[in-house]
């Protein structure tokens, strides 16, 4: 009873941090998480095909956004998804810019273009909300990975790079361990502390009466610097920015 | 020997005899503290909500700027933020920086500065240490309020403390100070227990100066100190002298009322949020008829126990939860009171459980910064960033009907509790009346 109990118990925390891990890293199975309608932003990414999405949202308030999208390449078609009658969409005779002006409002939760592009060798964008540029707010293949101007451009290659770049150099987490690399002395007290307060707990409720006491808590307090040498060099040798 | 006698009576101060003397019960309860100060640990440096800053930032207008009276109306609580935040200066590196961010005006361009500052993790675990050792003090001390000679279920209590939800969302993830007077406040229950009526009194009053909640327990602890009619108002005399004292000092020092500073403020329309309106000008503030009510009940017992007299504690933060518009810290002052009910009456933790969850869903609608924003520290532009709950809920329903359906379940959840821990009373007195028989 007692094994089956344990398991169920694993089990559900085992959910609770895959949860927890989906939450925190805000992916979805298109590389970007967002809720039409609540998210607010533009959201660019490339699917399977190599098309590219360019979808926008915001939490049910009137607001308008428009911009362009241009290329060294052909465009060979476009679609729009959930594109209203007072939305305008327009392609040049050259094939490589096409140009958008769509609203959204309390029903109105968001739109889509999907560009199929051809030799190509770059993209660029001009992406605005209300006529000005809000660059946290347009996500690139990934939530809060943000162009630096308000017209950008991004290489073929792109989003595929971008899958490249470790977890750790990923919001939040890179936010998260910078400020930890930055105050290294306390990161490290802290983290030992923490770990005095475990092994007290492991001590007095599973090692307590067993017959090799002592040389499980020196096991422990091994584990607990090495645990300390680990966060020392993951937080110092690696780059998080 | 000596030590070994030394040790056993430090251990005995801490945690009383009876559980040192009780192997099983002195590892029960040093488990239990144990995790409960990891969980609190962990919990230390990473997470906030905007009040801590600005009562460190009225502090450090005292500590940098030399403005004594940057915080008039809780001015005992703003000198001793201001104390320890002279004090830990040396423990904070890049000191400038810090000083620069608490000082700005802009408090939304602090808030950003405060997130992003490099130190932030270090600087709010020094921040927030005074109220874990607080805690800590209040673990201990909540269990010497009631069971003297039943360990096991000062152990209880000790456990209800120690792992409370509430208690470790207030102090830690949401960082606020009411722990301070949480734990005069204990102190001064604890000289009421022993009958030193005179210093339960000065030093409730010194709880009251520090924050206004035990205000509301004051006139149930003089009815339950007061023997003669002269009581009455001796003790009443002291008990408002505190703000008496500040309300002087307010006047000598910054030549306004702190009293009538603090009756204008919203806080205190909290208090009167729930009204029946009858005609004209005539209306009914629900929450004074209900805490007028509670003080005549307790005032017409007839044997006015200490436990008789800590349930209507209890039962007095509960009903003004349940009637009034409150912060989620206003909940933690019924804590010390309720979890030695649930020693007696385990169904009414469960009843607290849900209260807490119901609360983490009342929060909701005070917006961003009372939910994503705790968890700026972590990484700030994801805080700001990331789709809120508010707009989540809108995307599906009204937000505010959302939470006031929660708000209403919660309502009725607390004053269930009362009518608990009324028929808990009860009980405790014809159970009383059958042994006396």
């Amino acid at each position: 009873m007692d094994s089956i109990k344990k398991k169920s118990n694993f089990i559900k925390i085992f959910i609770i941090c895959l949860m927890v891990i989906f939450l925190l890293t805000g992916m979805g199975c298109k590389g970007l998480f967002f809720i039409p309608g609540a998210s607010y932003g533009y959201y660019v990414w490339e699917d399977k095909q190599d098309s590219i999405h360019i979808q926008w949202s915001i939490d049910r308030r009137e607001s308008e956004f428009n911009g362009w999208v241009a290329t060294d390449g052909k465009i060979s078609n476009y679609d729009l998804l959930e594109w209203e009658a007072e939305d305008k969409v327009g392609i040049n005779s050259e094939k490589n810019k096409i140009e958008f002006d769509a609203a959204l409002s309390e029903n109105d939760y968001s739109d889509e273009i999907v560009v199929s592009v051809t030799d190509y060798s770059y993209l660029e964008f001009e992406l605005k909300i209300n006529d000005g540029y809000d660059l946290s707010r347009t996500n690139l293949g990934e939530f809060l990975n943000s162009p630096d101007g308000g017209i950008f451009k991004i290489e073929k290659g792109y989003f595929d790079n971008l899958k490249k770049v470790p977890w750790y150099q990923k919001h939040p987490w890179s936010g998260f361990f910078y400020k930890l690399s930055t105050d290294i002395l306390f990161t490290l007290i802290f983290i030992f502390i923490l770990g005095i307060v475990a092994i007290e707990i492991i001590r007095i409720t599973i090692i307590r009466r067993n017959r090799k006491y002592n040389w499980y808590l020196i096991l422990l307090y091994g584990v607990l610097i090495l645990v300390d040498f680990g966060v020392y060099l993951f937080l110092t040798k690696l780059s998080f920015i | 020997m000596k030590v070994k006698l030394f040790f056993r009576k430090i251990g005995s101060f801490i945690v009383t005899k009876e559980i040192l003397e009780d192997k099983k019960l002195s590892i029960l309860l040093y488990k239990y503290f144990l995790i409960g100060l990891l969980i609190r640990l962990t919990l230390l440096p990473f997470f906030f909500q905007r009040d801590i800053l600005s009562t460190y930032q009225r502090a450090a207008q005292t500590v940098f700027g030399g403005v004594l009276g940057a915080d008039f109306q809780q001015f005992v609580t703003h000198i001793i933020h201001s104390a320890y935040l002279f004090a830990i200066k040396p423990f904070i590196p890049a000191l400038e920086n810090l000083s620069g961010i608490l000082l700005n005006a802009d408090s939304w361009a602090s808030w950003i500065d405060f997130n992003n500052f490099q130190f932030v993790y270090r600087t709010l675990a020094l921040f927030k240490f005074p109220y874990l050792i607080l805690d800590i003090a209040c673990m201990f001390l909540v269990m010497r309020l009631l069971y003297d000679t039943q360990p096991l279920k000062r152990l209880k209590v000790f456990k209800y403390w120690a792992l409370n939800p509430l208690v470790i969302f207030v102090t830690y993830l949401f960082a606020r100070h009411d722990i301070i007077g949480i734990c005069v406040t204990i102190v001064a229950l604890l000289l009421a227990k022993y009958r030193k009526k005179y210093w339960a009194i000065v030093v409730i009053a010194v709880a009251i100066a520090i924050r206004f909640f035990p205000i509301m327990i004051l006139p149930l602890l003089i009815i339950y100190l007061a023997r003669k009619k002269r009581d009455y108002i001796i003790l009443f005399s002291i008990g408002i002298a505190g703000l008496i004292g500040i309300e002087t000092f307010s006047h000598l020092y910054f030549g306004r009322s702190v009293i009538f500073s603090l009756l204008n403020t919203q806080h205190f329309d909290y208090m009167l949020s729930a009204k029946l309106d009858l005609i004209i000008h005539d209306a009914i503030f629900i929450f004074i008829v209900a805490y007028i009510i509670l003080l005549l009940s307790f005032l017409h017992q007839k044997k006015k126990t200490f436990t008789l007299f800590l349930s209507y504690c209890g039962a007095v933060y509960l009903l003004y939860v349940s009637l009034c518009y409150f912060h989620p810290q206003y909940l933690m002052w019924a804590i010390p009171f309720i979890i030695l009910i649930f020693v007696r009456k385990n169904s009414l933790y469960y009843y607290h459980l849900a209260q807490f969850c119901l609360l983490m869903l009342v929060l909701i609608y005070w917006g961003d910064l009372v939910t994503k924003f705790i968890f700026a520290p972590v990484d700030i532009r994801y805080a700001l960033y990331s789709t809120g709950i508010i707009p989540i809920i809108n995307r599906f329903y009204n937000p505010v009907k959302f939470v006031n359906i929660f708000r209403s379940v919660f309502t009725a959840v607390s004053l269930w509790m009362i009518y608990l821990i009324y028929r808990d009373n009860r009980d405790s007195q014809l159970a009383d009346r059958g042994v006396g028989n």
